[in-house]
């Protein structure tokens, strides 16, 4: 999992650096809480972030206002570091938004139970967040292939009625046949539709948008449960 | 001799139109409804042999028309067709005594066999009692 740490002293920022990257995370370093927070405002922002408090600048605390006060599309847990221990602090920290607090110095133990718990809730939020797509796609995909169906059953069935009484030779079939044969692409479409079991998806415009993948979401191999 | 009476439910008035076009120019006596309970009051005065029901109708559902239809008149045959497919759906169809089950859109020509193979069935049964 990435991993912002935002850290001035230089030896502190090496060190956590080191044990992070030790301890299996995708460490990206920032040296005080402006550089912290232009990392996270890029797309690919990490979902982990250790803050220390007191810095230059903009400060552990002031940098987790201004996240929490952020209206941002995926979730951010931020554990702040700090040299203060006394209770109000500890106080503080979490009301500005902080998700836990370390006190430095802090045991390196302690640190990484504490980043593993954030990692933990972050996974879960992920796990959660992809079953609540997969259930609002399927919900809209059960709306509207039903009401798409009955038009289909119409239209597929006049065409079908026409198509017997025209001769086979007659240039009006051929027309008639490629409606036809149209109309029941559209058919299969809502059939795949409405078997999407997972939630997949594909880049549209050359990556700018996403939209489901109707194959690989209907491709389960699974059968009737 | 035996009718070939089919009585076609669904709560949209097209798709019953373009049912009984089809089955009437395929050689059937065709009857429709817009709900299960007009449904119900034709099948006191007439008698069919084999239905096409929708399964989602304002009121009461296909699935406990079926149920009903079935109840007084075992020697019926009975098809769902339905905009929404599900594999619990089929299960449930089963169980309310559908003989068959299928999805909408669905070639007339499925449809015409399915009636053709039903009358059949129910000439042979009454040869047999």
């Amino acid at each position: 999992m990435r991993v912002l740490i935002a850290e001035d002293d230089l030896t502190s920022r090496i060190m956590l650096q080191a044990v992070l990257s030790k301890w299996g995370y995708d460490v990206t370093s920032a040296s005080d809480g402006e550089e912290a927070w232009d990392v996270l405002q890029r797309t690919d922002a990490p979902p982990l972030v250790v803050l220390d408090w007191m810095m230059p600048g903009m400060d552990g605390l002031t940098l987790c206002r201004k996240l929490r006060a952020q209206d941002r599309a995926d979730p951010l847990y931020i554990l702040l570091l700090t040299a203060k221990g006394e209770s109000n602090d500890i106080v503080r920290g979490l009301e500005a938004g902080a998700d836990d607090y370390v006190a430095k110095p802090y045991d390196n133990e302690e640190l990484r139970a504490r980043i593993g718990a954030g990692r933990r809730v972050l996974e879960l939020s992920f796990e959660v967040a992809m079953r609540q797509k997969l259930q609002g796609v399927l919900e809209m995909a059960g709306a509207v292939c039903h009401e798409l169906n009955q038009p289909l059953h119409i239209v597929t069935g006049y065409s079908e009625m026409l198509l017997v009484d025209l001769k086979e030779s007659d240039p009006q079939a051929e027309t008639l046949r490629i409606i036809k044969a149209q109309v029941d692409r559209i058919g299969e479409l809502t059939r795949r539709i409405m078997h999407i079991t997972q939630y997949r998806t594909k880049d549209y415009l050359g990556g700018r948008h996403a939209i489901v993948d109707i194959e690989e979401a209907s491709s389960e191999a699974g059968g009737m449960k | 001799m035996i009718n070939r009476r089919i009585l076609v439910v669904d709560d949209e008035a097209l798709i019953c139109e373009m049912m009984k076009w089809a089955f009437t120019n395929a050689g059937y006596e065709v009857q429709t409804a817009a709900s299960a309970e007009e449904a119900l009051e034709l099948v006191k005065t007439q008698k069919y042999l084999v239905f096409f029901l929708d399964l989602n109708l304002p009121g009461m559902n296909g699935i406990e028309l079926c149920r009903n239809i079935r109840k007084n008149n075992p020697l019926t045959i009975a098809y769902a067709v339905t905009g929404y497919a599900s594999t619990f759906e089929v299960f449930d169809c089963r169980e309310a005594g559908f003989d068959d089950y299928f999805t909408k859109p669905a070639e007339m020509k499925t449809l015409f066999q399915a009636a053709e193979q039903a009358f059949q069935k129910l000439a042979r049964w009454s040869r047999n009692e």
